[in-house]
């Protein structure tokens, strides 16, 4: 299985989550999206024609979408991950999965504007990024009120991993994550599974990590 | 000289090991919990570089900073930089330490010395907080709650009895802290879908 990839993609960093907690194997092939623009190639467009990543290559089947991908990944290596419990939660899930597209168009945007200069209507991205953490963090209150602490129930589905990494990274687009409780204590939550990977700007719970050592250089 | 309470999070919101950055008249605290439950109110900054505490992360019962891993303890004083693992921090590094108490569900701060204890408010659950861009008087005149005798705001959210503890932030905006009388999930539910509708009802009044 070929992950097109490139390291601070958020959307690309939730299949290679996806991939670690499930304990799928992925060839990762490094996209040079920044500078180099390389999915926008025409190499890369006989892959992919709207010149977008992650792109999965699994012997002759291409996906271009990462709620696909997950699906792929998750009914290959996790089937748990789909959240088939129950009707209501297949269709939450596909909700969440959905929703994930809105981040990408709000949060990730604003952040590759920030991040990679990337042209954007920058307060438009933001006022679009704050609305849907909004919408994530009543979502995430209901779900307690009920006593369940994911998006689709009482365990973490694709749903959590869709929608996880944009809140995370929503900071570095100039959208604080302050406001949020509800949103804190979910991230925390996953931060803590068992497999879990990091990317720059996404870290393990620290209590869980070792104590730090010295080293020379720190100051 | 005494200083006023501050509601500043639900204590459900703030697990054991947990941190998050609070305001306090205008003044940054990170508030945390140790593994043993202790609370702590600090100022957001670092004493070594100025990052921000609340970035950080518990470990046991000291706070660390996220920057280059520096520990304080209960009392605010530095006990480890891990560059230096033989040094012993100087008395001199210290992080400011606020008042914090748990009352009944909600954490309040005084940035001051505070001798009497922040109202009570019993016979409530936690609802949610809820942060939004406009005034404590928008809000009010938004939501038709009625300021009592403790001045606590009361009234009726979906047909729920609610308290709804303001503070304010810079800039305008104000965080609501809900608590709604015990209900089944249902009616509290549609009590949170109402403080939505407030915060969307204020937030376009004080835009008008
Ligand atoms: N197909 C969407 C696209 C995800 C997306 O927006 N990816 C960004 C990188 S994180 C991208 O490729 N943008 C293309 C561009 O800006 O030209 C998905 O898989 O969720
Ligand atoms: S800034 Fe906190 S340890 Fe350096």
């Amino acid at each position: 299985m070929i992950l097109y990839d490139y390291i601070l993609s958020p959307d690309c960093y939730k299949i290679r989550l996806l991939a670690a907690l499930t304990g799928q194997r992925l060839t990762l092939q490094a996209v040079d999206y920044h500078p180099g623009g390389e999915h926008r190639s025409a190499a890369f467009r006989m892959l992919n024609p709207a010149g977008t990543i992650p792109v999965l290559q699994d012997g002759a089947l291409i996906l271009t979408e990462s709620a696909a991908i997950l699906t792929y990944v998750a009914a290959m290596s996790g089937p748990d991950w789909l959240g088939e419990d129950s009707p209501q939660m297949r269709g939450q899930v596909a909700q969440w999965l959905a929703f994930a597209h809105r981040l990408s168009a709000s949060i990730g945007k604003a952040r590759s504007h920030d991040m990679l200069q990337q042209p954007a209507d920058i307060n438009a991205c933001r006022r679009a990024g704050v609305a849907c953490l909004q919408e994530l963090e009543s979502a995430l209150t209901e779900q307690r009120l009920m006593g369940f602490g994911y998006l689709a129930g009482a365990r973490p589905t694709l749903a959590d991993i869709a929608c996880f990494p944009h809140a995370m990274l929503a900071p570095d687009g100039g959208i604080s994550t302050d406001p949020y409780p509800a949103i804190r204590l979910w991230t925390r939550s996953l931060r803590a599974l068992p497999g879990f990977i990091e990317m720059p700007g996404i870290h393990r719970l620290h209590e869980l990590k070792p104590e730090p050592i010295g080293t020379a250089g720190q100051d | 000289m005494t200083a006023a309470w501050t509601p500043v999070a639900l204590a459900r919101d703030l697990p054991r090991l947990g941190v998050m950055p609070v305001c306090v008249d205008g003044i940054d605290v990170a508030l945390w919990r140790s593994a043993s439950g202790r609370l702590a109110a600090w100022a957001d900054r670092c004493p070594h570089r100025g990052m921000r505490l609340s970035h950080g992360f518990v470990r046991g019962e000291a706070l660390s900073c996220i920057y280059h891993g520096w520990s304080y303890g209960a009392s605010g004083s530095c006990l480890r930089i891990p560059a230096h693992p033989d040094l012993e921090p100087p008395e001199a590094i210290r992080v400011p330490v606020h008042r914090a108490t748990e009352n009944n569900g909600v954490i309040w701060v005084a940035l001051g010395d505070q001798d009497n204890t922040p109202p009570a408010l019993t016979g409530l659950v936690p609802l949610r907080s809820v942060t939004v861009q406009a005034r404590a008087e928008v809000i009010r005149s938004a939501s038709g709650l009625a300021i009592g005798a403790d001045g606590i705001a009361r009234g009726h959210l979906a047909s729920i009895a609610v308290a709804v503890l303001m503070q304010a932030l810079p800039e305008g905006a104000t965080v609501l802290h809900v608590l709604a009388e015990p209900a089944d999930p249902a009616a509290l539910i549609a009590a949170s879908r109402a403080v939505e509708a407030l915060r969307r009802a204020a937030e376009s009044k004080g835009a008008a």
